[in-house]
């Protein structure tokens, strides 16, 4: 008798809930996520980007408490500049000891500065080599990607965590198709991004031996980036430069000399290195 | 070794009592079944057409099994002393050669073993999961994990059992236990760097709550298995379950004390 009632009163909310909700003016535009989380899935994903940071680095990781120097994840860095030495001492936040509780407490989580793949297991301990730990730790870059996925899905407005995981599906883990699958949910998500473009172009070059497709790409990011804000352009320098170098290189192997001639001139005025740019400038005329 | 011979049989009397109050009640039917489905749902969950991704699925996996493990060692031990009151059981209890030590030593026991063989469920399936995934079976990393775990258990299950004598209520206590037992997980063992950042007479209290506070970070070997890193020292292991030990006394010595001294009509 109970069940039947609350089927009927359940009937009744719902005759009533539905025109309601097709009347109701709010915005209905998002997904699930965005509805239930605002802007606050930003710091989610952001939460979420630097986990697949704290994996790449095997666990090892500051916390909030620990002094860390700012700036790029090591995981992106990877994928663009940066040397070994600058890394191995900005990681270094644990420092020695500071009284017993600590040094006893550094047992019992990462304290040792690896990233994936550079695990040692019980026989690498006493200066074993063995190809069972070397098929074991290949590709474990793969841990990485849930993180990405996820923060992709909280907040695709994000250019870098697409071409971040992007880098590794196709360099480390051999996985093209999924990489570009991946960098064109992100180009719907951010139309004419010219760091996605950039990392399509390359994929297209690289793997695909696409060179028509990959200059296109690579065109068309140069473009956006010529027609995006001067406070991004000075601040993506770094992406400028690696644009007009891959471009050039993509002209002067198709023996269009005059074009690479030209994107390597506009390299020199950004380039740091400007002696070397001249001399393959000489070298091409 | 007579004492021990005449402690033992109500202890172990009031313990099976409390183990067997376990297996009817729902609480960790229900959490162990949350637990696997969110396992086995995100398991399933397909990313980049990588099978062999487990670390997330080990890190939420865990996760789970902590908070349920602390939840269950929490209520279940906060609940016990209380209800005797409530069902006026502890009267005919105490009637008995039983002494109110023999009642919270097996009250305690009791609810250690139970979480230990929730746990050991809980680990169970961890394992089983993790090694279906990975193709690794790394028992040492649970052995210790396990171990690790179920001695925090005890600490968190004597500090449960403290708050039931301090506090009125058993929902208090929870809430309570609770907060303390995560403030400590999650703030402990960054008190000495809080600690520099101080000046005095902050700079020594703080570090003085640093030194007192029962570490029970050094319980949480999750890293270390989701990361597949070596293995704990076994000599720092053992040190680390000695050093549970030792905080497990000190409560539940307190709890003797505030129990003996307390009216119980």
């Amino acid at each position: 008798m109970r069940a039947i009632l609350l089927l009927v009163i359940a009937f009744c909310l719902t005759t009533w809930l539905e025109p309601w909700f097709q009347r109701w003016k709010g915005d209905r535009s998002g997904d699930v996520i965005t509805v239930a989380l605002g802007d606050s899935r930003k710091l989610f994903a952001r939460h979420f980007y630097v986990k697949a940071d704290a994996y790449f680095h095997n666990g090892y990781y500051p916390t909030i408490y620990d002094v860390k120097a700012g700036g790029e994840l090591h995981m992106a860095a990877a994928a663009g500049s940066g040397t070994h030495e600058d890394h191995v001492k900005e990681m270094d936040f644990l420092g020695q000891p500071k009284d017993w509780i600590d040094w006893f407490g550094r047992h019992f989580y990462p304290s040792e500065h690896t990233h994936l793949g550079e695990e040692e297991c019980e026989h690498c301990k006493h200066g074993d080599d063995h190809a069972e730990h070397a098929e074991q730790t290949e590709g474990l870059e793969r841990e990485m990607l849930p993180w990405f996925k996820l923060a992709a899905t909280l907040d695709p407005e994000q250019p870098e965590t697409y071409v971040v995981a992007s880098f590794w599906l196709s360099r480390k883990l051999g996985k093209i198709n999924e990489a570009e699958q991946f960098l064109r949910e992100g180009l719907r998500a951010n139309p004419g991004n010219f760091e996605i473009l950039f990392e399509l172009g390359r994929i297209a070059n690289e793997h695909r031996k696409d060179t028509t497709r990959a200059r296109n790409l690579w065109v068309l990011a140069l473009e956006n980036f010529h027609k995006a804000d001067q406070s991004v352009q000075d601040s993506e320098l770094l992406l400028h430069c690696g644009l007009l170098s891959s471009l050039a290189k993509l002209e002067q192997e198709q023996d269009n000399k005059a074009e690479a001639i030209r994107y390597f001139t506009e390299l020199k005025k950004y380039s740091p290195f400007k002696d070397q740019v001249q001399a393959w400038i000489d070298y091409l005329k | 070794m007579s004492t021990a011979q005449s402690i033992y049989p109500p202890v172990q009397a009031i313990a099976a009592v409390v183990i067997r109050e376990l297996y009817r009640r729902k609480d960790f039917y229900v959490l162990f079944v949350l637990t696997a489905l969110i396992t086995l749902v995100l398991g399933s969950v397909n990313f980049f057409s990588e099978e062999k991704v487990v670390r997330y699925l080990k890190e939420i996996c865990l996760f789970l099994i902590w908070v349920s493990s602390i939840v269950i060692a929490i209520t279940t031990a906060a609940r016990q002393i209380p209800a005797e009151r409530e069902n006026r059981t502890l009267f005919p209890l105490l009637a008995k050669p039983v002494t109110r030590n023999h009642v919270v030593l097996g009250k305690f026991l009791g609810c250690w073993y139970a979480s230990g063989l929730c746990l050991f469920v809980f680990y169970l399936f961890f394992a089983v999961i993790s090694g279906a995934r990975e193709h690794a079976w790394p028992i040492a990393h649970y052995f210790q994990g396990f171990m690790l775990h179920w001695f925090l258990l005890g600490v968190v299950t004597a500090l449960a059992l403290l708050g039931s004598i301090v506090f009125a209520a058993p929902s208090s206590n929870n809430t309570i236990t609770l907060v303390v037992v995560t403030g400590i997980l999650l703030l402990a063992g960054h008190l000495n760097k809080m600690a520099l950042n101080l000046s005095e007479p902050m700079h020594t209290l703080v570090y003085a709550i640093y030194y007192a506070l029962p570490h029970l970070e050094f319980f949480d070997m999750r890293e270390l298995i989701i990361h597949s890193r070596p293995t704990v020292p076994w000599l720092i292991w053992l040190a680390a379950l000695l050093y549970a030990t030792v905080y497990a006394a000190i409560f539940l010595s307190a709890t003797c004390f505030l129990f003996r001294k307390k009216a119980i009509n």
